[in-house]
């Protein structure tokens, strides 16, 4: 027997299909209209896990990346500072070993004394830089000044660092103590404290007194630059963390995208599809249904 | 002998027939569109023929036709597609609330999103990472401040949409189950009604239509089998019975729970209660042990040398005060959440203050989803916000510059803890990150909801098919139904012209004969 066919389960089966049709061209047309394949967790959802992983590291790694901002322009900011330093400590250096020549008349000495104290002061200036209302060199004690003119030499500055992450598991100090670029307050070659000798010592004619300062200059001095080279050395660190971020940001994006986004191509011509799927179950439903023994019979 | 008459009645038995078979075929056309009506057929009958009534047998050839009679109106109806159907259409109402409660569930949570709880988390830390940047400073605090109102705003507002959607599902219950005894009610009527009709021989073929077009209904809705006795339909939903004859047992919410997962096990109330029970409090209970392990996640965090713990704190069982508090090595302890580990640390204030739970629940039960705050205090004033994890001098001092509590509150997003549900229940993954936590329920629902959206296709399908059966055998066709009227119509007309040519005959008996040679 065949099977009975009657215009109901023709209407019935004309509107599910269209109704299915329909329902595929929306679905391809939201992909479009938001640019995402994924739009809700069960359009995928072993992807959407990965997605917001993804989504979660992207947006950590914009933290990083505003951390190692951060951390480039505090490490750059102490390096000018140290270019400084260095400057005066060279000077410092010259009229030294000017001071300390035999040739060098009482007044001359008294004139290398005058600069010296300028030095002196200029490094308490220095010793005291500030960035953003933070002390630079008095380790996490940023709210204090660390030193001034009358104390300088017997002060200590707070050592401890102060640490930025700047990559999962890696923090890097941004900082660098007043005790490890001027000399703690035991130490012989403290700057201050060696400025200050120096300076007497050209004051009261001392050529002695001034040589025996001058050396511990010089043991200062190599100091400083082992600390120098350690904050251009920490500053290459961070490019590089800032490279490798950079890095991962552009993959990271890449797998979003791979994860979340929608092939527009491929989606306008799956919605083009579906138009004509639908355009002709249209046309042939409207061709099954209008006519029947009705319509011809007289 | 047959009566001169004789023809006259068979040909207006034949109209009258043909006429009701005419009409049926109207009825037929006319409710060609009405939900569960099925085709009716005039059962045609030739009348009984006539033996010669006599002294002697006729010796008349044969029986003589006496005409045509309907015996009967029926509807055309398979009954084992009906049961198919039935049991069919159980399975898609369950599945269809179910896929509707996953779709309300998708939305509650709403990713991936740019607003979502995922996103605030991720905000939550990078606010953190961002005051260890510049912990001195006010700024960094309220922003902070500002992004954990938010995060628990929106774990608030979807604790709140869950809670409201189980709401809804429970008063969906008492409609539904109102619903089921309209139904049943309607059901037993109908079947006094047609036993009634029925006993007088008559079929009542558009009552049954609309008793089957009921249980259809009610298939939809409950899990149910139909007996059809001597006194009507008797429906049971599983051991319970819902109709007897003229009878019926009103349900009510209550009893519909009890019987869940006994005499109900499928159709939408099934769907309901286990879209309520199983989903929706799975997530809300989900998000209650987000929240509060967001609070108090049993985590190992490792504070640096140097740092000084605040004055008469108890760490894994070690009191600390005086001159032990300042650690000279580095100390890894088990800590009970962000809230124990801001208490580890110092606000802004002097003389130093140590931080408050950073969390707390607004009823001072256990936090939940729906009453995790920020602590007021904190919300008051961000101050009150603790960063560092070191004092110096006497009288002791706050080290503003040190961020030690700040990183490792940023750190926490990738540290991995215990969660702790405030039910005391096992939570689903004990160990992870809070994202790895949110990330495990969104892929869990999507899962869900994908498997629903699959079941309720399938289950549409084959209830179509099913109905498509059914309309094959039922289901008028207009085509056979002009045909038949046709068909029909020819054959009133062929009986009148009978009684035209009888009429004629007659008309010659009575009027055209015995008058030779008037």
């Amino acid at each position: 027997m065949t099977i009975r066919v009657t215009s109901g389960m023709i209407h019935n089966q004309l509107i599910r299909n269209l109704n299915n049709n329909y329902n595929r061209m929306s679905a391809t047309q939201e992909q479009i209209e938001t640019g995402r394949k994924i739009n809700r967790a069960s359009d995928d959802p072993v992807g959407i896990t990965y997605a917001l992983r993804y989504r979660s590291e992207l947006s950590m790694n914009d933290q990083y990346q505003r951390n190692i901002t951060t951390a480039t322009s505090s490490v750059d900011h102490v390096d000018t500072v140290l270019n400084q330093i260095n400057e005066l400590l060279q000077r410092a250096k010259e009229l030294a070993v000017r001071g300390i020549s035999d040739s060098s008349s009482k007044e001359a000495r008294e004139a290398i004394g005058k600069e010296l104290d300028g030095i002196f002061k200029q490094a308490v200036t220095l010793g005291n830089d500030q960035v953003n209302g933070k002390y630079t060199f008095n380790g996490q004690l940023t709210t204090t000044q660390p030193y001034d003119t009358t104390t300088a030499g017997t002060t200590d500055t707070d050592e401890a660092s102060i640490l930025l992450p700047l990559a999962p598991g890696v923090e890097i100090q941004t900082n660098i103590s007043g005790n490890s670029v001027f000399g703690a307050s035991t130490d012989a070659d403290n700057v201050f404290t060696v400025f200050k000798e120096l300076r007497d010592a050209m004051n009261s004619n001392d050529s002695n007194a001034a040589r025996s300062a001058m050396e511990r200059l010089d043991t200062r001095f190599n100091t400083f630059l082992g600390i120098r080279s350690e904050v251009g050395a920490r500053a290459n660190r961070i490019e590089m963390l800032d490279n490798r971020n950079q890095d991962l940001n552009q993959s990271l994006n890449g797998l979003i995208a791979k994860t979340e986004d929608t092939d527009i191509a491929q989606a306008i011509m799956n919605l083009q599809r579906d138009e004509n799927v639908y355009q002709a179950s249209l046309s042939v439903g409207s061709k099954i249904i209008q006519p029947s023994l009705v319509d011809y019979l007289r | 002998m047959r009566s001169t008459f004789h023809s006259l009645e068979t040909s207006k038995r034949a109209l009258f027939t043909q006429q009701a078979a005419l009409q049926t075929t109207g009825h037929n056309i006319a409710n060609a569109n009405t939900a569960g009506y099925s085709r009716q057929t005039v059962n045609m009958q030739a009348t009984r023929p006539i033996e010669a009534v006599g002294m002697t047998h006729s010796t008349a050839p044969g029986q003589l036709g006496t005409g045509v009679e309907f015996t009967s109106i029926t509807r055309i109806r398979e009954s084992f597609l009906d049961s198919q159907y039935r049991s069919n259409s159980q399975d898609q109402g369950k599945w269809s609330i179910q896929a509707d409660t996953l779709q309300k569930l998708e939305a509650i949570f709403n990713e991936p999103n740019e607003t979502g709880i995922r996103t605030l988390v991720d905000k939550y830390w990078k606010s953190w990472s961002d005051l260890a940047q510049d912990p001195e400073n006010i700024t960094g605090r309220k922003i902070l401040r500002e992004n954990t109102l938010a995060l628990v705003d929106a774990i608030n507002l979807s604790s709140k949409q869950l809670v409201n959607l189980e709401q809804d599902l429970t008063s969906n219950l008492d409609v539904k189950a109102t619903q089921i005894n309209t139904m049943l009610e309607n059901v037993s009527k109908l079947n006094k009604e047609i036993s009634r009709i029925s006993a007088y021989g008559d079929n009542p073929n558009d009552l049954k239509d609309q008793r089957d077009l009921l249980v259809d209904q009610l298939s939809k809705i409950v899990n149910i089998t139909v007996t059809d006795t001597d006194q009507g339909y008797e429906i049971n939903m599983g051991g319970t019975n819902l109709v007897a004859g003229q009878d019926y047992n009103p349900v009510d919410s209550a009893g519909l729970q009890g019987a869940y997962g006994t005499d109900l096990n499928s159709g939408e109330v099934y769907g309901m209660i286990t879209s309520r029970d199983v989903y929706v409090r799975d997530y809300q209970r989900q998000l209650d042990t987000l929240a509060n392990s967001l609070a108090n996640g049993q985590f190992t965090v490792t504070i640096p040398a140097g740092s000084v713990l605040p004055d008469g704190i108890t760490l894994n069982g070690v009191t600390y005060n005086g001159a032990s508090r300042t650690l000279s090595t580095p100390l890894t302890v088990p800590v009970n959440g962000i809230n124990e580990l801001h208490t580890m640390g110092y606000t802004l204030q002097n003389p130093p203050t140590a931080g408050v739970p950073f969390f707390v629940s607004s009823n001072g039960g256990p936090i939940t989803a729906a009453t995790i705050r920020l602590n007021s205090i904190i919300a008051d004033s961000p101050d009150a916000i603790a960063t560092s994890m070191r004092t110096i001098g006497t009288p002791e001092k706050v080290v503003p510059g040190n961020n030690t509590l700040a990183l490792l509150m940023a750190n926490l997003k990738d540290t991995k803890m215990n969660f702790v549900s405030p039910d005391g229940s096992t939570p689903v993954i004990g160990n992870g990150t809070i994202d790895d936590y949110y990330r495990s329920v969104i892929g869990q629902l999507g899962v869900q909801s994908q498997d629903a959206k699959r079941q309720i296709s399938n289950q549409d399908a084959i209830l179509a098919q099913v109905d498509s059966r059914r309309q094959s055998v039922s289901g008028v066709s207009l085509d056979e139904e002009m045909s038949n009227l046709i068909k029909f119509q020819h054959a009133y007309n062929a009986a009148a012209r009978v009684m035209t040519s009888v009429d004629e005959l007659l008309d010659k008996v009575i009027n055209g004969m015995g008058v030779v040679g008037r």
